[in-house]
């Protein structure tokens, strides 16, 4: 058990004297507390100064991850061995942002060979699309795409243009590219009246091809399609699907010819699949150059975190304090707070990522373990949050730390108003991380003997900052969060790369879907069957 | 008099050699364009019927010349005829003249913007008047539209530069049923509204055409009930597979960005979108009868010159054409009297562009022949043996050139624009 070994232990007489210090006075004791404590690589500067460390606590949580072999298990992932033990596969996320040349065999298989080949192919769709040489049943070229996959196949791509839009060239700005995700078929019903079905495109995008949101959502496309053209269900199949998956032979079943086909394989998280054929729609928004810098900025955090000492390793550093947070400090909620509309989904994206990742607690000998893993995880644009949820950060019951995320410049060839509201939003990202680390302490309106106007302060934070936000660095902010999560689950001893408590829930509801139609079942607790009558005599009561 | 035009382009030359051949003294600077190029290689004199005879004879019997560099020139009248995008070189030849020139006379024939005259007028000063008369050159019939115009619409502001205008153009005004005489801000502003009226027709008669594809009714017969109509008239009213070339296509996007600037929209963007849309109707023509499966087909393509009578391809729909064939794997065979050196330039060798000797070996086992530009000897060709020559019957003709009923009793599938 990690709780049990000895670093653990001496973090925990280590953390009970830390309660009693405020954050006020770590920065009173230090006058260079920034200079101790803030980690530079590359395009990305890590601020942990406002976090409740001192430099013992750095080295007892670097002895931590000593103990607990966290080379070791840095070398497995990146050799691609077993990792993901309950499913028997290895999570080569980093073998798919390999630069083009770089050899990579796992047990025989060329897997480097593998993916610049699905990604030659993915070059290929793109020119296609983007030259306005993929045709629509009439013949027209395809102007918009519209991508349908949830989870892995829907976040990642949809942060990545959310936040990329700006580098999209102009010769290919005439190509729109659209999400769908939610299984109810809200964003269809709203999507599909705005479009031309001679001129779009669906990407299904599902690892098992058997996802049965997508599926829901992809039929009821096709037959909006086979509805407006009266062509044959073949000819649509072949001029208006795209389908990016690991298993080719449901996607052939289902409908898409194999020249439309871009394939992924089991070794590739869904959650981790943005850099795969998976990140389609970024390469239609941004260009395959862009995209492909984009891996490059992964594949850069990714050297970083294999041959960088732990001392100064960003996504190791990240995980070890947020490990401290939660484990000594008992800091369970953990805010991302990006200063920056563009990064407006990444903490979705990271919700995902992190609570899908960590949210465990059965250790890799299947035991149920004593201590924390994955806190819950939210977020918003911080400036949009500061009107929402910060009052519970600044004055609530509940300690949480935060991750401000922001970029230096912006807007550089811009006009000046833009460039003020970027200088306003880094004011406002720096005003609050103070304000949430010391308090209205130095505050000169501080006013004695009002409780209710008063901050606590003590609520610690790390701050990232981008030199600028580009497909390289967004690349590497993903990747280092990535390997974040890994190191915490080394950490906690737990495996990332499974997601069972999914699965249960799927094959519950598709044995409700009899039961709403019957009203109810003996087999079901009274509230399911309490809920069940009322909707069933509600649509009744609708249909007749 | 002593004239030196500006500019490198059909305007230019045509002005030049007009203007020699009845007696001016003609110096042509080139600007942009390489003086040292031999006139029989330049492309806009070759492309244009009669042009090129008529440049050399006007240089041969000394009244025409090439400016070379650094050479100075003296001249009465400054004649500028360059591109829309050019109007900083011709801030500079008005920098020049402000230091050199005195009573010059500076012809604006430049469609650069409402207003550009008067603009024109203020960096030169007082050294001389700046007048606009529209370029309406028509391409394949520029030397005659250019001697014999019909109308002359003159822009100017100032009442002393009138006559001399009209002495300029006395040997062409012979016989013209109008001269209207405005500013140079109204004269600038008619030509682009005429140019974006005319924009407007055809592209009204395509989107009429393409409705007519889909109610069954033949637009040929819908167009002559129209035409019949004094309130509409016949001209700028057949319907087609997009418009380009390089002058029309440049005024209609330069009028709808001044409209887009002033007023934020513009009905003229659409017509422009719209007509890049008809320039692949063949190929979405094409498409439907093969059901999207084109790739190893054989097209013939007949004419790529914009229009006929000139050697273009700039904006012609051809272009769009092939390049969406040959993104099919469609092999094509592409014929055009006139315009084959400049596909060869654009395209070089493909593997898939075959450029083929007469339309009919173009049309040698054939999947479709596709008629694109209205060249004459296309017009009636023996059916029957065409339909022997290919390999299927069907002809797509974008130009509603051929006799339907026949070309459909030979054998051939028909599809016309809108009929």
């Amino acid at each position: 058990m990690a709780s049990s070994i000895k670093a653990w232990v001496g973090l925990q007489s280590h953390a009970e004297e830390m309660q009693a210090i405020h954050l006020k006075n770590l920065f009173d004791s230090n006058e260079d507390r920034f200079g101790t404590f803030s980690f530079s690589f590359s395009h990305y500067l890590l601020d942990l100064s406002k976090q409740r460390i001192t430099d013992e606590t750095l080295s007892k949580l670097l002895l931590l991850a000593d103990q607990q072999g966290l080379e070791a298990w840095i070398s497995k992932l990146f050799n691609g061995e077993k990792v993901n033990y309950s499913e028997q596969r290895a999570a080569l996320h980093t073998a798919l942002r390999l630069p083009e040349d770089a050899p990579l065999r796992v047990e025989g298989q060329d897997v480097a060979h593998d993916v610049q080949a699905s990604l030659l192919k993915m070059h290929g769709l793109v020119e296609q699309i983007q030259q306005a040489q993929w045709r629509g049943f009439d013949g027209s070229p395809i102007r918009s795409v519209v991508n349908i996959g949830v989870g892995g196949s829907n976040l990642g791509p949809l942060m990545a243009c959310a936040a990329l839009e700006q580098y999209a060239g102009a010769d290919i700005r005439h190509l729109d590219v659209h999400f769908v995700s939610s299984m109810d078929g809200s964003e269809l019903e709203k999507l599909l009246p705005s479009l031309d079905p001679s001129t779009t495109l669906f990407i299904v995008a599902s690892k098992s091809f058997a996802t049965v949101d997508t599926l829901a959502n992809a039929n009821t496309a096709r037959q909006w399609l086979l509805t407006a053209s009266h062509q044959s269900i073949d000819l649509i199949n072949q001029h208006h699907f795209i389908a990016v998956t690991a298993r080719p032979d449901q996607a052939l079943t289902w409908g898409v010819p194999e020249k439309n086909q871009l394939l992924l394989w089991d070794w590739v998280g869904g959650r981790y699949s943005l850099w795969s054929v998976v990140g389609l729609p970024i390469a239609l928004k941004i260009g395959m150059q862009n995209f492909r810098e984009m891996l490059a900025g992964a594949h850069a955090m990714d050297e970083h975190f294999r041959c960088t000492p732990f001392e100064k390793n960003l996504p190791v550093l990240l995980a070890l304090i947020s490990v401290w947070n939660i484990n000594f400090l008992n800091i369970h909620a953990h805010a991302i707070l990006p200063y920056d509309g563009r990064l407006a989904q990444l903490p979705a994206y990271l919700e995902q990522l992190e609570m899908e990742s960590n949210g465990k607690s059965i250790n890799r000998q299947g035991d149920r373990i004593e201590y924390r893993t994955c806190p819950v995880l939210w977020g918003q644009v911080g400036s949009s949050a500061q009107h929402a949820f910060y009052q519970l950060l600044h004055q609530g019951t509940e300690p949480v730390m935060c991750d401000f995320i922001a970029s230096a410049t912006r807007y550089e060839s811009e006009a000046p108003q833009l460039k003020q509201q970027h200088q306003l939003s880094l004011a406002n990202c720096l005003a609050q991380s103070r304000l949430l680390a010391v308090g209205d302490s130095l505050s000169d309106s501080k006013e004695q003997g009002s409780n209710y106007k008063h901050y606590d302060g003590n609520q610690p934070s790390t701050t990232i900052m981008l030199d600028t936000l580009t497909p390289e660095t967004l690349g590497g902010l993903i990747a280092m969060y990535e390997h974040k999560v890994f190191v915490q689950s080394v950490i906690w001893d737990i495996n990332p790369f499974d997601q069972w408590g999914v699965e249960q829930g799927k094959k519950a509801a598709s044995s409700l879907l009899t039961a709403l139609k019957n009203g109810g079942n003996d087999d079901l607790d009274s509230s399911t069957n309490g809920l069940l009558r009322y909707v069933k005599d509600w649509q009744q009561r609708t249909e007749s | 008099m002593n004239i030196c035009i500006y500019g490198s382009s059909l305007s230019a030359w045509v002005a030049a050699t007009c203007l020699a051949k009845v007696g001016n003294e003609v110096v042509i600077d080139e600007v942009m364009g390489d003086s040292k190029q031999a006139i029989t290689e330049v492309s806009v004199i070759r492309d244009e019927p009669g042009l090129l005879t008529e440049v050399l004879c006007q240089i041969k019997e000394g009244r025409l010349s090439r400016r070379q560099q650094h050479t100075k020139v003296t001249a009465d009248v400054h004649w500028l005829a360059l591109q829309p995008n050019e109007q900083q070189l011709a801030e500079r030849v008005m920098d020049d003249l402000r230091l050199n020139g005195t009573g010059v006379l500076v012809v604006n024939q430049c469609n650069f913007n409402v207003g550009a005259t008067e603009g024109l007028q203020s960096s030169l000063g007082v050294g001389g008047d700046v007048v606009y008369i529209p370029d309406n050159l028509q391409e394949g019939l520029a030397l005659n539209g250019f001697m014999r115009p019909s109308r002359i619409t003159l822009g100017i502001d100032k009442e002393a530069a009138v006559d001399k205008t009209k002495a300029l153009l006395q040997p062409f005004s012979s016989d013209i049923d109008c001269l209207q005489l405005m500013s140079s801000r109204e004269a600038e502003f008619t030509k682009f509204a005429i140019t974006g009226m005319l924009a407007l027709r055809i592209g009204y008669i395509n989107e009429l055409a393409n409705l007519a594809d889909l109610l069954q009714v033949d637009i040929s017969i819908v167009q002559e009930g129209m035409g019949a109509d004094p309130r509409i008239g016949n001209h700028y009213l057949s319907p087609g597979c997009g418009f380009g070339g390089q002058n029309f296509d440049a005024y209609v996007q330069k009028f709808s960005g001044i409209l887009k600037k002033e007023r934020q929209q513009s009905l003229l963007k659409t017509v422009i979108e719209e007509n890049e849309v008809q320039k692949e109707l063949l190929f979405r023509k094409l498409w439907q009868h093969y059901q999207g499966k084109l790739a190893g087909k054989v097209v013939a393509l007949w004419g790529a010159s914009f229009k006929p009578g000139t050697g273009s391809i700039d904006n012609a729909p051809s272009i769009k054409i092939i390049d969406a064939l040959i993104s099919q794997g469609v092999r094509v065979n592409v014929h055009d009297p006139e315009a084959l050196g400049h596909l060869m330039t654009h395209y070089g060798q493909h593997p898939l562009i075959n450029y083929a000797e007469n339309h009919l070996t173009a049309a040698e086992g054939a999947d479709a022949v596709l008629l694109v530009t209205e060249w004459p000897i296309y017009k009636s060709p023996d059916y029957k043996r065409l339909v022997a020559l290919m390999r299927v019957a069907l002809l797509i003709d974008g130009r509603n050139m051929f006799d339907k009923t026949q070309a459909k009793k030979s054998g051939f599938i028909y599809f016309g624009v809108g009929r």
